[in-house]
């Protein structure tokens, strides 16, 4: 069932026929003022037509250029993510091995530091004096101190009133 | 409906120009546009009346096209289909304009456009200068009377009366049905008619 706006256009537009033409006509209460109204629709389309018809793209070429760039650039989007993705998984296996090579590096450094730091209590040539005897035959007026800075690691033999040196006071 | 563009170009079927802008074409696109891009952008022209608007929507609704061609069947003309394309782009943007409330709507620049001299609707004598003048007058009378109508309204009107489609076409174009493009051609008629009919009637 059309509605009355709906045969109203159908009847301007020339759409209506047979019996349905004759009923609408007849449901007209001022057939003479419909009949302008539809003249005047007509001129109406007319006018639209003539006027807004004439309006026409300027650079047309410079239109089609501008597009053919944004779907290039459409078409490069995919490519481009792809990469982009692929790069960031490699990222983060890259990024474990360095993490755990640096801490490789850094383990192993701060064994050899730690060493370094803990030397032994004594080295070899202070048991060495630390054992020695001043024989008091040969040199009755010596006196040996010794003087040491352990965290310095150093140590100070001092000798004094030695008439000769032992021989088992050399180093070895 | 048998386009103009359609008869200037018979040699290549638009079909098959569709079939190779699915395959990823992009000249084939090209040839399409060619076809279509100032008739879209006269369409879209008349409905947003300013030239930058249009030519945007022109270009944001060609490259939706070529975005969704792969799902185009075939069931319409390619030109139905781009319309409605056009239709979606254009009255979303005019609705969303209407809410913001942007500006006028009516750009002042279209009065002192150029006529193309090579459209087939401008008289080929040059006219004079109170005949250009008034001419001027009538298009910005137009404008400003299709500015009054509600996107749809506007739509309706523009495709029956200056693109010649049919009621199922519009339709079509629109998505909604063939009596609510009639109701909608009825309303945008009577509100033309009573803003224009000095004009219609004295030329």
């Amino acid at each position: 069932m059309k509605t009355f706006e709906e045969k109203w256009t159908a009847w301007v537009d020339g759409q209506l026929s047979g019996r349905e033409l004759l009923e609408f006509e007849a449901s007209l209460p001022d057939k003479a003022a419909a009949e302008a109204e539809k003249a005047g629709a007509r001129k109406l389309g007319e006018l639209l037509k003539r006027e807004l018809s004439a309006r026409t793209l300027t650079n047309e070429e410079f239109f089609s250029h501008q597009l053919r760039e944004k779907i290039a650039r459409l078409r490069e989007a995919p490519a481009r993510q792809a990469r982009e993705a692929r790069s960031t998984w490699w990222t983060i296996p890259r990024l474990l091995w360095t993490g755990a090579l640096s801490l490789a590096v850094f383990l192993v450094f701060t064994v050899l530091v730690m060493r370094e730091k803990n030397p032994a209590e004594e080295s070899q040539y202070l048991t060495q004096i630390l054992n020695a005897r001043v024989d008091p035959v040969v040199s009755p007026n010596a006196t040996v101190s010794i003087f040491e800075v352990k965290q310095d690691r150093v140590t100070v033999l001092w000798t004094e009133g030695l008439q000769s040196l032992p021989a088992d006071y050399a180093a070895k | 409906m048998q386009t103009e563009a359609t008869l200037a170009h018979a040699d290549v079927s638009e079909l098959d120009l569709v079939r190779r802008c699915q395959a990823g074409d992009t000249e084939a696109f090209d040839e399409l546009v060619t076809r279509y891009r100032t008739r879209v952008f006269s369409m879209i022209y008349n409905m947003v009346h300013n030239e930058q608007d249009a030519w945007d929507l022109a270009q944001d609704s060609f490259l939706k096209a070529w975005k969704s061609i792969k799902r185009f069947r075939g069931r319409s003309s390619f030109y139905t289909w781009i319309y409605r394309i056009v239709m979606n782009v254009t009255i979303d943007w005019l609705r969303k304009k209407h809410v913001k409330g942007v500006g006028a709507e009516f750009d002042d620049a279209t009065q002192l456009r150029e006529v193309d001299p090579a459209s087939k609707t401008v008289p080929q004598t040059e006219a004079l200068p109170y005949e250009m003048m008034e001419r001027d007058e009538i298009r910005t009378r137009i404008d400003k009377a299709i500015a009054q109508l509600s996107p749809e309204q506007r739509a309706v009107i523009l495709m029956k009366e200056i693109e010649g489609m049919q009621y199922h076409e519009i339709a079509e174009a629109l998505g909604c049905s063939i009596g609510t493009v009639m109701s909608r051609l009825f309303y945008a008629r009577k509100k033309l008619q009573n803003l224009l009919r000095d004009v219609y009637e004295n030329i």
